[in-house]
């Protein structure tokens, strides 16, 4: 089932969460409410963020994902990196995936910038040696200077991205996800991003964007996938993707004018 | 540095007062040095409360890291276990002199008993923090509980007392697996003796059923950490 270059294959994946579901926290209130417990269910309601994804990459891609906000983006990442199980669906992973998500990247704010930066390399599935190894590069990437050892809670934003940014590319992944983070550097370090990206592609590392920097999914993916309510709208070359979803907001847009 | 004062201060601390209190207020009578009763017990308990206490919200206080980095969630419990674990070894020298103090003479049997029982008592820790850290995601009054209980526990358990004082209800004590344990731990500190294994049967099946009934719910359990944190 798995041709050699598909590093990534998913199935009808989807994710069911639960709204109103007012599961008890704790077991006082469990037994304080056992009755309305064991009626809960009729009361909650179901939340499908992914219905029936189903797409391939195969190695060396990069692909981006595409969508308006709460169209499954993040859950579809979060899926492909093992953080989240699908609810119905297969999916097969081929290799090493190095994930940034979101800002803060499971930093702890209390220990340094460099601690972190080992801390989570070694999360990430190196060795410690191999974490001290790449250290330097990841601090020289990053261009913290001094900061780095100072306690990431002094940080802004653009510094966490620019240290989660780094790890995540220097732990020799086969995968790299990547969401909507870069946003946050400035611009000088999003080419600098870019341009290391491209270097990983070079190399044969597969690369899944999520961004609403449309721009960028053109210049870096070579296929794009629109979601929109959990499903794939469309999918193809990431030039007429992006189109097709620009002419959507813009027929909405048109819509709300009109009316 | 620092870290091996607080680990060797606060159970020395603790075990002084009860020591002042125990041995010369309430004047309890022992056939052995009353400091012999209670630090070899004392802090091999301490490493259990400790580590079980500290274990159990180790997942549910990590949601920023589980939800957004890829790894095996068990090393968070089992951390804190390895931990308090270093702290208890660097408090056996403690032992050792105190012991050495009183006129005893540690001798080989300390070679092979420190490791046999720190290996269990490390079995039955992971295991039972596996169970409660992966509980304590989706109940988090579990740490209360748990801690009403470790309180219970000390007083339950042959800690300031040998499980000799407890005369006929010798065997209602040893269905609480730590009873056994910590009455090893103070045979060998106190009086060089190795377990039998009968004496240790109780605590090592609870550690292995421990350990399997915990491998078993955190690998279910761990399934909706994500959603749930």
């Amino acid at each position: 089932m798995f041709s050699d270059d598909t590093v990534i294959s998913l199935e009808g994946i989807s994710k069911r969460y639960y709204l109103r579901s007012q599961r008890p926290e704790d077991f006082k209130t469990t037994v304080l409410h056992l009755p309305s417990f064991l009626t809960r269910d009729g009361n909650r309601k179901a939340f499908w963020a992914l219905d029936g994804v189903s797409f391939t990459v195969k190695r060396g891609e990069s692909i981006g994902v595409v969508g308006p906000n709460g169209s499954g983006k993040s859950t579809l990442l979060k899926i492909m990196a093992d953080l989240a199980r699908p609810t119905q669906g297969k999916i097969s992973v081929n290799g090493r995936i190095s994930a940034l998500l979101e800002l803060g990247a499971g930093f702890h704010p209390q220990i340094t910038g460099r601690e972190n930066a080992i801390l989570n390399a070694v999360l990430l599935g190196l060795t410690r040696r191999e974490a001290a190894e790449v250290l330097p590069d990841i601090i020289a990437f990053s261009e913290l200077g001094d900061f780095i050892d100072e306690p990431m809670r002094t940080y802004s934003s653009g510094m966490y991205v620019r240290l989660g940014f780094s790890v995540a590319v220097h732990v020799h992944a086969d995968i790299l996800l990547v969401d909507e983070v870069l946003a946050v550097g400035d611009g000088e370090f999003q080419e600098k991003c870019f341009d290391h990206i491209e270097r990983l592609r070079a190399q044969g590392v597969t690369i899944v964007l999520v961004s609403h920097d449309l721009g960028s999914v053109v210049r870096f993916c070579e296929r794009a996938i629109l979601l929109h309510h959990g499903k794939v709208q469309v999918e193809g070359k990431s030039q007429p993707v992006v189109h097709e979803y620009l002419s959507r907001i813009a027929a909405v847009l048109g819509h709300a004018v009109s009316s | 540095m620092l870290g091996f004062v607080w680990s060797v201060i606060k159970p020395l601390l603790l075990g002084l007062v009860l020591y002042v209190i125990l041995s010369h207020v309430a004047k309890i009578q022992t056939d052995i040095p009353y400091q012999l009763v209670l630090l070899p017990a004392l802090f091999p308990w301490s490493w259990f409360q400790t580590s079980a206490l500290m274990a159990t919200p180790a997942i549910a206080n990590n949601g920023n890291l589980i939800k957004k980095v890829h790894f095996p969630r068990y090393v968070l419990p089992f951390a804190t276990v390895a931990n308090n674990m270093v702290h208890f070894l660097l408090t056996i020298p403690i032992i050792m002199i105190i012991v050495l103090v009183a006129g005893f003479r540690p001798n080989y049997t300390w070679l092979i008993g420190i490791p046999l029982l720190t290996l269990v008592e490390l079995a039955l820790l992971l295991g039972t923090v596996l169970i409660v850290s992966a509980i304590d995601v989706y109940f988090r009054d579990l740490e209360h509980l748990l801690d009403v209980f470790l309180n219970l526990g000390f007083y339950m358990t042959p800690i300031i007392y040998p499980i000799s004082a407890l005369g006929r209800y010798r065997n209602v004590a040893l269905i609480n697996p730590m009873a056994s344990l910590i009455e090893a731990w103070r045979n060998l500190f106190a009086r060089n003796e190795l377990p039998t294994p009968v004496d240790l049967w109780p605590c090592v099946a609870f550690a292995i059923a421990a350990v399997l009934v915990g491998s078993f719910v955190f690998g279910r359990l761990e399934k909706g950490f994500a959603d749930v944190l």
